[in-house]
């Protein structure tokens, strides 16, 4: 597999745009609005795969299973359990200037460091090169996002959200990382996810019935 | 040591792991097959996964390694070891569970209907151990990241399966702790198969195994080694409760049915610190300082879980706790890197799950038959439950570290282990930590069992026999495990001759 062959400015088109979206789904306080930009990032990851797909076949089912259950089921799960609920997000830890300026330092800060330092997690030159340092440098951007998400926001449907980030930059990475794992690795992967936004739903739907919200820092029952 | 092995193909690995996903199935169908065969179903799939696992474990100490569809799977003496302790840990507490489900309010809400609920129960009981086996016995690197994540999702609804605000809220911890956590082991795993591969030295999927991974290790550069062992250790660390990732602990072990308790607490954690060993291993023998980075979480962890057992009044959490601190020592063991090292902390791995699956059924049987597992609410059970008192100072004697019970050989070889390793400064932690388990649940047990009984245990009677008859298996093995031990020592030295890759 090599670089030529691939089309590179839509690639870094599609990267860019990915790591906005992450940003989006993060700030946004409309939970609606924060799905809507996850699910706008699984078409651009699916994109993506499908662009890299031109030097590496295989990668046509890595995109196939990524519409399904990355731009399909996900987001049918996430509109589903908002559309019972409250659709404004319960006050983050941090408040929206600030959770802005954050995300926005995360985003060049760790995007830069890593394409500048993409050898220390880039073991072959191949994913050292071009498109594919920028893919590893979006991937541990969403990544990072994704974790400060998880880290400062109350909101459980929220966390969702960025735990479904962490995942997608994970998954990112398996482009340049791992672009021959085989299809059953790869399906056992995918699967993975969409059951675990399943469950994590299924029971924050219990949360929300039984405590009346989806706000973490109301879970204190174990504390008495 | 052990002579060269043999690899033998065999079908065995992979049934251990698709007779409780089969039973499973069936029994989400327990609306139609009936309580008592899903209930059946539920002893005699762990029971099977037990007897082939003794079947493995008997060509794996005669030499051999068994592997399955291709090389996907592989049982050497180490995953023969966790499958067997989750096939008989497994099939007593499905045995255990036969009664203790149908207590009023014990599966479920009082009021709610838990037959129905069975067939869920069951199926995802089975699910939780195919998943936990499977684990054990791929040799898969990025399906190992699967079937840990299996056992969260498999377990998951199980944590909350009171449905109440107190277990909805240790499931949703233990969901999205756990899931964040092992998301980061996926990328450790990641990263050694694409480090792997890239030394051009393995084809084709060939990157993708452990035991061939292992052969590559020393090639892949530094940093990028380093960084995929702090992923694995976040991520399967979080999964096996080492702090300072282990607040979901408590509160799943506390809030989950009591059978669900005794498997998170006594194989759950353990399949886990398998994931890690299995992995972080590989880096062992080219960066062998990782050992004093390994061992310093352990003892952070051993002294961790003790001190905060110290201010529990909920038994279950205590318990919990004491898990979080026991994982520390099995730690710290297998961190080493030593033959004995290893020796001692996969003895205390087998030691742990049988003294804590001992525990918890006796706390179970305590809340069956007085309604509380509260310390403050119980005294005086010694004269109503003579059995279950009896099993419980055996735990108790055990877990502290006092011979003639296991718990003494398994901590008495880490410290010599650690003594040998000339790490003085974590022996005396070591033994500082055990001093003070031994004070804390000796406490307990003479506070619970000791003095007048309140007016609420009055009426307490003894549990019935299909539940203390696990606990006294699982005391008795206690005691023989602690007077005999070289019963285990073929099984034992082969699996630590797979880990030991320091000091040889």
């Amino acid at each position: 597999m090599s670089t030529a062959g691939l089309n590179g400015g839509l690639i870094q088109t599609l990267s860019m745009v990915v790591v906005i979206t992450s940003v989006v789904a993060v700030e946004v306080r409309r939970l609606r609005f924060a799905a809507m930009a996850y699910s706008a990032q699984a078409l651009l990851i699916v994109g993506l795969l499908a662009s890299f797909a031109a030097v590496n076949p295989s990668l046509y089912w890595w995109a196939a299973v990524a519409l399904i259950t990355k731009a399909v089921l996900t987001p049918w799960f996430l509109f589903r359990f908002i559309g019972h609920g409250e659709d404004r997000e319960i006050k983050p830890l941090i408040g929206f200037g600030p959770s802005v300026v954050v995300a926005a330092l995360l985003m060049t800060g760790f995007y830069r460091f890593t394409h500048g330092h993409v050898a220390l997690f880039a073991p072959t030159t191949l994913a050292q090169e071009g498109v594919f340092r920028t893919n590893l440098a979006v991937a541990s951007t969403v990544f990072v996002l994704g974790l400060y998400c998880v880290l400062t926001r109350r909101d459980a449907t929220k966390t969702v959200i960025g735990l479904c980030l962490l995942e997608n930059g994970v998954h990112l990475s398996l482009v340049s990382l791992a672009p021959e794992l085989p299809e059953t690795t790869l399906f056992g992967v995918a699967t993975e996810v969409v059951v675990t936004v399943f469950l994590l739903l299924y029971v924050i739907a219990g949360v929300r019935k039984e405590f009346g919200t989806t706000d973490t820092f109301a879970l204190r029952e174990l504390q008495r | 040591m052990s002579e060269q092995v043999a690899t033998m193909a065999s079908s065995m690995p992979a049934w251990a792991f698709l007779v409780p996903f089969a039973a499973g199935v069936l029994a989400f169908f327990g609306r139609w097959l009936g309580a008592r065969l899903t209930q059946f179903l539920a002893v005699a799939a762990p029971l099977i996964v037990t007897l082939l696992g003794l079947e493995m474990a008997r060509r794996v100490v005669d030499g051999a390694v068994l592997t399955g569809w291709g090389n996907e799977l592989r049982v050497d003496g180490l995953s023969v070891l966790l499958v067997l302790t989750i096939g008989i840990v497994g099939t007593l507490t499905a045995l255990y569970s036969v009664r203790y489900v149908k207590q009023p309010g014990l599966l479920t809400r009082v009021g709610a209907a838990a037959a129905q609920r069975l067939p869920t129960f069951y199926g995802l009981f089975l699910w939780f151990i195919a998943t936990m086996v499977w684990g054990c016995v791929t040799n898969n690197i990025v399906m190992l990241y699967v079937a840990v994540e299996a056992t969260t999702l498999t377990s998951g609804l199980l944590v909350a399966f009171h449905w109440d605000k107190r277990a909805l809220e240790a499931g949703y911890k233990y969901l999205m702790i756990l899931t964040i956590g092992i998301t980061f082991a996926l990328f450790g795993c990641v990263l050694t198969y694409a480090a792997a591969a890239a030394t051009n030295r393995l084809t084709g999927g060939q990157a993708l195994l452990i035991s061939e991974v292992r052969g590559v290790a020393h090639l892949i550069p530094p940093a990028t080694a380093l960084i995929a062992v702090a992923f694995l250790v976040v991520g399967f660390g979080t999964k096996a409760g080492i702090a300072p990732f282990h607040p979901w602990l408590p509160d799943a072990h506390a809030e989950a049915p009591t059978p669900i308790s005794v498997l998170l607490s006594a194989v759950m954690i353990k399949m886990a610190v398998y994931a890690l060993a299995r992995t972080v291993s590989i880096f062992y023998p080219r960066w062998p300082t990782l050992a004093v980075f390994v061992v310093a979480l352990g003892v952070f962890t051993m002294v961790l879980g003790i001190v905060m057992a110290l201010a529990q009044d909920d038994l279950k959490r205590l318990l919990a706790y004491s898990s979080v601190s026991q994982i520390g020592y099995v730690v710290v063991g297998i961190g080493l890197g030593t033959y004995l090292g290893c020796y001692g902390g996969l003895f205390h791995l087998l030691n742990h799950a049988l003294i804590k699956a001992l525990l918890f059924m006796c706390v179970g049987a305590l809340t069956y038959a007085t309604g509380t597992r509260r310390i403050s609410e119980l005294s005086g059970m010694r004269d109503r439950m003579p059995i279950t008192s009896a099993c419980f100072v055996i735990g108790t004697l055990a877990i502290a570290g006092l011979p003639p019970f296991n718990g003494f050989l398994s901590k008495l070889t880490i410290y010599l282990a650690l003594a040998q390793a000339g790490m003085w400064w974590a022996l005396a932690i070591a033994i500082a930590a055990g001093l003070l388990t031994m004070v804390v649940l000796l406490r307990v047990a003479r506070t619970v069992f000791w003095g007048h009984a309140p007016a609420t245990a009055v009426a307490a009677r003894e549990v019935p026999a299909t539940m203390w008859g696990p606990m006294v298996v699982l005391a008795v093995a206690c005691v023989v495990l602690g007077v005999f031990p070289r019963l285990t020592f073929p099984l034992l030295d082969r699996a630590a001759n797979v880990l030991a890759t320091l000091g040889r």
